[in-house]
């Protein structure tokens, strides 16, 4: 034997090195749970053997590290699909507000529309029925009303996103101030040996949030780990980090800006920073602008058709609609001119039984508009257009979602703690060390009885 | 390679899914709509709006026939009253004409047609609810008397017609002016009445012969102006067959867009409530279940 | 006969010896086992302590038992004729063996009470798993205070 030193330097040896053993396996039952955690396996390399007085005794175990089981692949592919999906979520819920408007609720254009054409069909039949001609100035003033209601609701919905633009730059600065300071904390403890490992994980989780909020490109440095939004722009390197800002653009919205103050709005992708951006800039300047170009095109139709005709006094018709300056404003500020239900152009030629006219006012409403379309395809194509970014946005998402569950099910199997392995252990451990204490109490005795055996 | 141990996400993924099952097929049964927003069916919601459009379109069209039906069988039966005055009137002028008539009979024959003639005049200002229908497009009563007019009578209405829609494309006129019915130039009802009583009065027996064959002429004249309103009841009757189909048509294209077929969407429900149910059953069982159950406490 | 019987104590004596020393190493190797996190390590050496302690207490008994000699007054009943240097080395390895088993002892109650804590916390687990909404799914943590 090496003497009784040895045996005490052993003894104390394999104190810590179980004391950090047990450490990880708590560790792991621990966080079994906990997002991101990675299965810690302690690795130990046994120490020299000693020679010493001509017998060879054990040198011990030092404890090299506790590293950490993961994928690095697998994490890249997971937060970029986690971008994606964040985005189209993003698109999805922003779009949501928006979808009842164009829904059949009576108060959508498509049901003040039908009132409007019916109203004007009922004229036909007797155009000097104050009542019918009431009717038709009513219908005309709920249409327009309607395309307040959805013009209001649109820039609303892109108000909000706009909101959430500025939210979600808060969010992603105070997140890769986060990561960095964990990164300066790895490079510090990894070469001091302890564990960096639940360091790690904690910045992967972070990480991964980030990937929520926006697009991220991750990749390792000499200087550590680096972070840049997909395009490039840079937000976290190694221990530094790097704030986006946002300003007020000449279109009155937020644009994000780099650290250096270059806009990068144009430029963002992916996570909820890239679907409001979408949904501000592209989705819903596109749902205005058609509706401002049908607002204005068929008003023009109308009250040209007005024009053609005479009211019940036997005036000229005059414009029915009125537009706002700005073609912008067209469907948030449509208004019906006339004052009276007695102005409505029945007549063609003046006398005020006559209906002539009263079929050319219908024929606004049915006639090809200068963009190509009648005003209720024209219409349509909206509807067609809110629903459907809708549904392959839920699509896309619940695609992506079944890929991630996929990945992180890889990701599990690789890294994942089982509860049931780890608390196998445990019991075999207990019952291994009950089994072991009576031997100690046995050894004990004998070796009492050893010692005083003496020699006479 | 290790099995993933925590099955607790695609469990949940899982019971999220059936839930969500679970509940579409609840809301479809309980609107018995399939489609309420424009994302649950994008195209079906596009094609809707013309459908809106057009359901509305018919209905008022059916109305619009309703109504015009009720001027123009008011016209057709106004004429046919008047057909019958100037039958009246030609008998009384054949009387007057056979010659054995002492001055006072013409006197009486000639006092009748007059009254027959105011008659017809009261009838061409028939009105229905405010509209006269034979004034063409004029809102005051066609003919006012005129003391200077060889009848008696002026029109003051036009020879404006109207036509009422009753059909995407379709318009039916629905009115013929009294200018063309009662004091046509080439056929003037009015006036052959009026010469008939002024022939009357002066006894001349050849002078009531002819103004009671012009008077003759003119219940031709009428009958074919009869004419034109039992065609256009005619046209009003098969447009309003077409529209019932329309409706039919219409409102089939509505169910088959948003509707759901309520037996089908009750069998649904009841498949994914047991799925459901089956899927919680089967995680209540899973997912508790570690060793550490199983563990001695100390 | 007498000298028989001195070999044969000389050979257990030795054996003793020897005994004592495996088991020493046995007990080294069950702490190694154990720093290593190897469960089957520590099983394997437990059950050879066991076999060995056993043995160690038949020799023991033949040791001190009597030999066929006349009764002698002194307390101890060891035969004289064994060698005064192994039994020197004998008493020397058992007083190794006890600070050893002494150090043993205390890393197992050391870990056992270690174990005993995580089992209790663990076993007192009755945790919920709640629904995240959407179709992104969250895993849950929960922590306690030991």
């Amino acid at each position: 034997m090496g003497g009784l030193n040895t045996a005490l330097y052993m003894g104390v040896q394999a104190l810590n090195a179980t004391q950090a053993a047990l450490d990880a396996t708590s560790n792991n039952i621990a966080n079994s749970n906990t997002p991101g955690y990675t299965r810690e396996v302690a690795q130990f390399s046994e120490n020299a053997e000693n020679f010493s007085g001509g017998t060879v005794s054990g040198g011990g175990v030092t404890l090299n590290g506790i590293q950490s089981v993961r994928d690095e692949l697998l994490n890249l592919q997971i937060q970029q699909q986690t971008s994606q999906q964040s985005s189209a979520d993003t698109v999805s819920s922003s779009l949501q507000s928006v979808q009842t408007l164009f829904s059949s609720t009576g108060a959508d254009i498509a049901s003040t529309l039908s009132a409007f054409s019916s109203s004007l069909v009922q004229l036909s039949a007797s155009p000097t029925s104050t009542a019918s001609q009431q009717s038709v100035l009513t219908a005309g003033q709920n249409l327009a009303q309607s395309f307040h209601t959805t013009a209001d609701g649109l820039t609303s919905a892109q108000s909000a996103a706009d909101q959430q633009v500025t939210q979600t730059v808060a969010q992603i600065n105070t997140l890769t101030q986060q990561i960095a300071q964990l990164n300066s904390q790895l490079s510090s403890s990894v070469t001091s040996q302890q564990n960096g490992g639940s360091i790690q994980d904690q910045r992967d989780e972070l990480v991964q949030q980030l990937s929520k909020l926006t697009g991220v490109s991750v990749t390792q440095g000499s200087d550590g780990q680096v972070i840049t939004t997909a395009n490039g722009t840079p937000l976290v390197m190694g221990g530094k980090s790097f704030s986006l800002q946002t300003t007020t653009g000449t279109d009155g919205f937020q644009h994000v800006l780099d650290s250096n103050g270059k806009d990068i709005t144009t430029a963002i992708q992916g996570g909820q920073l890239g679907g409001a951006i979408q949904v501000r800039d592209q989705v819903i300047p596109g749902l205005l602008n058609s509706l401002n170009t049908l607002a204005t095109q068929f008003a023009a139709a109308f009250n040209t058709a007005q024009t053609q005709g005479f009211d019940a006094s036997g005036n000229a018709g005059q414009a029915f609609f009125s537009l706002p300056a700005s073609p912008g404003g067209a469907a948030a500020g449509i208004s019906v001119a006339l004052t009276s239900g007695s102005q409505v152009a029945i007549s063609s030629d003046g006398s005020p039984g006559s209906n002539g006219n009263v079929s050319k006012l219908s024929a606004a409403l049915t006639s090809t508009l200068p963009s190509g379309q009648t005003p209720a395809n024209a219409y349509s194509s909206l509807v067609y257009k809110v629903g459907s970014d809708i549904s392959n946005a839920n699509a896309q998402s619940s695609a992506l979602g079944q890929s991630i569950l996929q990945l992180t099910n890889q990701q599990s199997s690789v890294s994942g703690v089982s509860i049931d392995e780890e608390s196998t252990n445990l019991i075999r451990y207990q019952t291994a060390y009950e089994a072991a204490a009576r031997i100690v109490s046995t050894i004990q005795a004998l070796s009492e009885v050893t010692i005083n055996m003496v020699a006479p | 390679m290790r099995v993933n141990p925590n099955m607790v996400p695609n469990i949940l993924a899982d019971l999220q899914q059936s839930q969500s099952t679970l509940n579409t097929a609840l809301q479809e049964v309980s609107s018995g709509k399939r489609v309420t927003l424009p994302s649950d069916d994008p195209n079906a919601s596009a094609q809707m709006v013309q459908n809106s459009i057009d359901t509305a379109n018919v209905d008022q069209y059916t109305q619009n026939i309703t109504s015009v039906l009720t001027n123009v069988q008011a016209a057709s039966s106004t004429l046919s009253s008047v057909v019958t005055s100037l039958t009246q009137a030609v008998s009384l002028g054949t009387e007057g004409a056979n010659g054995t008539n002492s001055s006072a009979n013409l006197a009486t024959l000639a006092q009748q047609v007059q009254n027959i003639l105011t008659s017809v005049v009261a009838a061409a200002n028939t009105s229905v609810q405010g509209i006269y229908l034979f004034g063409g497009t004029t809102s005051t009563p066609p003919y006012t008397a005129d003391p200077s007019s060889p009848t008696g009578y002026t029109y003051n209405g036009n020879s404006d017609v109207n036509s009422v829609a009753v059909g995407d494309n379709l318009s039916i006129q629905v009115n013929l002016p009294g200018n063309q019915i009662f004091s046509n130039p080439s056929n003037n009802v009015l006036g052959a009445l009026s010469s008939l009583v002024t022939a009357l009065q002066s006894g001349n027996s050849s002078q009531i012969s002819t103004a009671t064959t012009a008077v003759s002429s003119a219940i031709n004249n009428i009958s074919q102006q009869q004419g034109f309103y039992s065609g256009a009841q005619s046209r009003l009757n098969a447009q309003e067959t077409v529209l019932q189909q329309d409706t039919v048509t219409l409102s089939s294209q509505q169910t088959n867009l948003i509707g759901v077929d309520l037996s089908k969407a009750a069998t649904e429900l009841s498949q994914a409530e047991t799925a459901n149910s089956a899927a919680l059953a089967a995680a209540a069982k899973v997912l508790p279940n570690t060793l550490l159950n199983y563990l001695p406490t100390p | 006969m007498i000298a028989v019987s001195v070999r044969t104590r000389t050979v257990q004596a030795g054996e003793h010896l020897q005994l004592l020393r495996s088991l020493g190493r046995e007990l080294e190797r069950a702490m190694q086992a154990i720093a290593q996190n190897d469960i089957d390590a520590l099983e394997q050496s437990v059950a050879n302590q066991q076999e060995m302690s056993s043995q160690l207490n038949h020799l023991a008994d033949d040791l001190s038992s009597p030999a066929e000699t006349p009764l002698t007054f002194s307390s101890d009943s060891i035969d004289h004729s064994i060698d005064h240097d192994l039994m020197h080395e004998i008493r020397s390895a058992a007083g190794e063996l006890q600070q050893l088993n002494l150090r043993y002892s205390i890393l197992l109650k050391h870990s056992s009470r270690s174990v005993a804590l995580m089992a209790s916390l663990f076993s007192s687990f009755r945790g919920e798993f709640q629904e995240a909404s959407g179709a992104r799914l969250k895993q849950q943590t929960w922590s306690c205070q030991m």
